[in-house]
């Protein structure tokens, strides 16, 4: 049987004495497509800040692609997020001074060598070939989505965590947001998705819903 | 990429980035002057105190007894010392010799008495070029047809320049046409200089020089290094400063200095607050930005050399246009200061730009700081 991709086991955070997380454990395996769903509050976007190397857990275990998160020093943090994550955030959080392809670059700069060809690539493969050279001020809400995922692709990773990846966008936007997600599923990516939406919690394979900081369920979708 | 993300901070953040560009430009500028006046004008200022009058005397030693003269060769002595910090150096010989101007047909009645000061008039221009001269100054070593007055003895003597002067020792004899009159408010007023070679004729002592007055540039260290090393060179003889004006002349020149370095040193603190203040509302700009470069990756130093390489354009440009206006304002204080021209030193433009790049990288502080920035937090939106 194939190793899982993400394993996390007792994981416990405390922002103080408060508890955001308290002995989470789920695995994750390769090419699979969860949501992360719960309340607000619940703990969704400090399990996927841990995840991706955003935060430390206060006990437990995090391992991602064979890699102990938990006791990783900060510059191997800084090389865990750069090689194996791709973040997608709800406020896109694109470099405004950046174009489009410039702000995908910048993760490969960060990655290893800036590549245009290949930037410009990634963003055709999201349906942006002509607006390669456009800020982000030039864009609407979901073509910087788009970019922001071109972004978390460009460098090969091997999860993508979305944190509410269509929370700021009309509904069309949603959709084609939603689309490329189910391309990047269809062609094998693990992808790690928090979200308020009950449509994207159906389309996962499997959802992991946390109440309080406490996983409650974790419910595969048939069919 | 580095250049081209470099290139877009720098566009993007351009209306900030002028105010710390002014600031750097106006520092460099002011910078710039300072240095190449303290480098420039040290010279001309150590020329300006160098003019009023010789600082160090080389004497016979008072053991030689009787004989207060020297051989002449001290000057060739001198002269193979190569000391560019001497600036001139004369010799005298003083004789006391009869006086009066010369009458048709016979001398006259009652001679005066008083001192013939032999020199070399051309190392005396240098020396003591504050004397104010009615008539002409004589400036040729070797002109043994003229001599200068001063206004005593022209007074009591009826000289004017033009007249004819006879002086007399013993049987000795020159007859010489008065060039000017020297007023210098000290002891030369009742005087009367000759060539040395004149002075040595009358006192029938070829060859030989009662002192030597040097003119030595420099502050304190330096001049009495001269000394020393005259000293060196020249046994026998007494080398001996004119004591508070040799002092004043270095204490003077070293406070000046000093001067000018407590104003650079307190420009360049004002230009890192300038750019501090400046950089301070940048910094807050791109705290997101950096938040989300260190979250894709970027490491503190990879994502910070962008920052400071941005402050170091700064520096560099604020430096180099600076120093430029700073030559201008170096010739503007120049000329109105010391009247002459500065001449720009080429060794204060890559020190500007140096300090420059300091102090920007100085007041970049606050970008700095973002260093510390917790992507999950600036991501949370604190």
């Amino acid at each position: 049987m194939m190793a899982p991709l993400v394993q996390v086991e007792g994981l416990s955070k405390k922002f103080g004495s408060v508890r955001a997380l308290g002995d989470v454990a789920f695995e994750v395996t390769s090419g699979e497509w969860i949501a992360i769903m719960g309340p607000s509050g619940s703990g969704k976007t400090t399990l996927i800040n841990i995840l991706g190397g955003l935060d430390r857990p206060t006990s437990g275990r995090v391992v991602v692609d064979g890699t102990d998160v938990a006791n990783l020093s900060e510059r191997e943090l800084t090389r865990y997020r750069a090689e194996k994550i791709g973040l997608v955030f709800q406020q896109f959080h694109l470099v405004p001074y950046l174009s489009a392809v410039e702000n995908v670059m910048l993760a490969q700069y960060f990655h290893s060598v800036a590549d245009e060809a290949e930037a410009a690539r990634a963003l055709v493969r999201v349906g942006l070939g002509d607006r390669l050279d456009h800020l982000p001020s030039q864009l609407s809400g979901g073509e910087q989505q788009r970019v922001a995922v071109a972004r978390a692709l460009i460098n090969q990773p091997k999860l993508i965590l979305a944190d509410e990846p269509t929370g700021n966008l009309d509904e069309a936007n949603e959709h084609t947001v939603l689309d490329l997600l189910q391309d990047l599923h269809a062609s094998g990516h693990t992808i790690l998705v928090v979200t308020h939406s009950p449509a994207i919690g159906r389309m996962a394979d499997r959802r992991i819903e946390l109440a309080h900081g406490r996983l409650t369920q974790i419910v595969v979708n048939v069919g | 990429m580095f250049w081209r993300i470099l290139w877009r901070l720098l566009w993007a953040s351009r209306s900030r980035l002028v105010l710390a560009l002014v600031a750097v430009t106006a520092g460099a500028a002011v910078c710039a002057a300072l240095v190449n006046l303290d480098l420039d004008a040290g010279d001309k200022l150590t020329r300006e105190f160098r003019s009023l009058g010789a600082n160090v005397v080389v004497s016979p030693a008072q053991s030689a007894g009787a004989d207060s003269t020297m051989d002449f060769g001290v000057m060739s002595q001198i002269d193979s010392l190569h000391a560019p910090e001497i600036i001139a150096a004369a010799p005298y010989l003083y004789v006391v010799a009869q006086a009066g101007p010369q009458t048709q047909g016979s001398a006259q009645a009652a001679p005066v008495l008083l001192i013939v000061a032999g020199t070399w008039f051309d190392q005396v221009a240098w020396i003591n070029s504050w004397w104010s001269v009615t008539g002409r100054r004589i400036t040729d070593r070797g002109d043994t047809a003229e001599c200068m007055v001063g206004q005593e003895a022209a007074r009591s003597l009826g000289l004017t320049p033009g007249s004819q002067l006879t002086l007399r020792s013993g049987s000795r004899e020159a007859t010489l046409s008065v060039a000017g009159v020297i007023m210098s408010g000290g002891s030369e007023d009742s005087q009367v200089f000759v060539d040395l070679t004149t002075a040595q004729n009358l006192a029938g002592l070829n060859g030989r020089a009662g002192l030597v007055q040097l003119s030595v540039r420099g502050s304190t260290t330096a001049i009495e290094n001269v000394m020393h090393r005259l000293a060196g060179a020249l046994p026998g003889l007494d080398v001996q400063p004119v004591r508070q004006l040799a002092a004043a002349d270095g204490r003077l020149l070293e406070r000046i200095r000093g001067l000018l370095f407590a104003t650079v040193a307190l420009i360049l603190v004002l230009t890192a607050l300038g750019v501090l203040a400046a950089m301070a509302g940048l910094a807050l700009e791109r705290r997101r930005d950096v938040g989300m470069m260190k979250a894709l990756g970027g490491t503190v130093r990879r994502v910070m050399r962008f920052f400071l390489a941005e402050a170091a354009v700064i520096g560099i440009l604020g430096g180099i246009v600076g120093w430029g206006a700073g030559m201008l304002l170096a010739d503007l204080v120049g000329e109105q200061v010391f009247a002459t021209s500065i001449s720009p030193r080429l060794i204060v433009l890559p020190l500007t730009v140096g300090l420059m790049i300091a102090v920007a990288l100085a007041g970049a502080l606050p970008l700095r700081l973002l260093g510390r920035v917790r992507p999950a937090e600036i991501l949370r939106g604190e």
